[in-house]
């Protein structure tokens, strides 16, 4: 798994995708550092009787070097959870929706470690309340968090004002999909879509996101992610912009 | 001199609440302006919420008015806790919207009761009550909660509106509260 030739890139270590670790710390051992790591434990004493046993609170928040996930374990874990939501569904729709409802999972709890991450060492550690600068924090620090590098371009919809999109020219988590052409509509980006939903919400800005295939000739994996706000947002920008 | 801790979770439920009875020495309150003028049982009534609930005789109300900590023999009256909590929740509401800050000083002030509130960027609201004048502690103490919080949160199993009842979370919690407040 540390191999060197994997590419890889940092999923966020603790992310809810990988939920066989966290029930079992004490079996993940080969994959994120444990006993001899620093824990933040200050002054608690184990009052438990037998071997203390690591828990969550233990270990560090922090990025360690042994954090990081190869991409092909990732993939692996992506495609079984298609794989068990197609079984599942039926339609494109529903199947999105499920994808979008795992991702969403996820992104409640990256915003919260991303943040803390972020903000933890600050004097007076800050939110985003208005939409434009959470936008900019999910193009460049959801993504550098989630994925290892900021997204490739943000936009307004001319047409409607309530609406944005976020574009990647090669969303790591489909690289390794081939859709069928009759389900051509289909993007597994949902479930990116979701983690920016989560995130969204969570800052307390509501807004339906769904994803979009956009290929160009260049980029064929080109994905679209699509923002569209809920009006209670669209009011209370306008309100707060005077 | 004691603390009530509540995380609150985006739609309002608590998730935990704790009572923490501080070993400080407490800061000396600064009586209410009422108490110099009016007659001491009238004054009783204001200056201390918690003895007017329970009904104290009129005789132990004289103690009171003088600023000292307000020593309760037997239990506090926790419904009037929660609702000097639950009316908070307006005023951080309020504040939440144009402040970015999320350490929120003190929000609200009932009596003697201080309401200070702390907001994670998802959304959870921790609001403690309290006497005395603390900021640098409160402020490092919600540092930790809000830690704790984080790591609790990354549990697949644990939703936004679970309550929390790990007592390890319980016994972190308390010892951050014997350590700032």
């Amino acid at each position: 798994m540390h191999a060197a030739p994997h590419p890889r890139f940092s999923v966020l270590s603790a992310s809810a995708a990988q939920s066989s670790e966290h029930l079992s710390p004490a079996a993940s051992s080969t994959r994120f550092s444990l006993p001899s790591a620093p824990s933040i434990n200050t002054t608690a004493p184990a009052s438990k009787p037998a071997p203390p046993r690591q828990t969550i609170y233990d270990r560090p928040l922090n990025k360690t070097r042994a954090a990081e996930v190869s991409a092909s374990a990732f993939a692996f874990l992506f495609s079984e959870m298609v794989q068990y939501t197609q079984k599942r569904v039926n339609g494109i729709n529903d199947l999105e929706r499920r994808l979008n409802t795992l991702g969403y999972r996820v992104g409640m709890r990256v915003l919260e470690l991303m943040s803390w991450r972020n903000e933890a060492a600050a004097k007076a550690p800050k939110r985003e309340i208005r939409f434009l600068p959470a936008l900019m924090s999910i193009h460049t620090q959801v993504w550098r968090a989630v994925f290892g590098k900021p997204a490739d371009a943000i936009e307004k919809s001319v047409e409607n004002a309530d609406e944005y999109m976020i574009i990647d020219n090669d969303p790591p988590i489909t690289r390794n999909i081939s859709v069928p052409r009759d389900m051509s509509q289909l993007s597994c980006s949902s479930f990116t879509a979701g983690i920016v939903e989560a995130v969204l919400d969570g800052l307390g800005f509501p807004a339906r996101v769904t994803a979009h295939n956009t290929p160009t000739d260049q980029l064929p994996n080109r994905t679209t992610i699509l923002i569209k706000l809920e009006k209670s947002v669209i009011d209370r920008e306008e309100a707060l912009k005077t | 001199m004691s603390h009530h801790l509540y995380l609150l979770s985006p739609s309002d439920t608590p998730l935990y609440s704790l009572t923490h009875y501080s070993s400080k020495p407490a800061q000396t309150t600064t009586t209410s302006p009422l108490a110099s003028n009016l007659p001491s049982w009238s004054t009783s009534a204001f200056a201390g919420t918690l003895t007017a609930l329970s009904g104290a005789t009129s005789a132990t109300q004289a103690h009171h008015v003088q600023g000292g900590t307000v020593r309760i023999g037997g239990g506090q009256d926790r419904h009037v806790i929660q609702m000097i909590a639950n009316a908070s929740l307006d005023v951080v509401e309020e504040v939440v919207r144009k402040d970015n800050m999320m350490y929120l000083k003190s929000v609200d002030k009932f009596n003697e009761w201080t309401v200070s509130a702390f907001v994670t960027p998802g959304n959870m609201k921790f609001v403690l009550l309290h006497e005395a004048r603390n900021d640098d502690g409160i402020k490092s103490f919600f540092h930790e909660v809000w830690e704790l919080y984080v790591k609790t949160m990354l549990n697949p199993f644990h939703t936004a509106h679970t309550p929390i009842r790990s007592p390890v979370f319980d016994a972190r919690v308390r010892a951050s509260a014997k350590k700032y407040l």
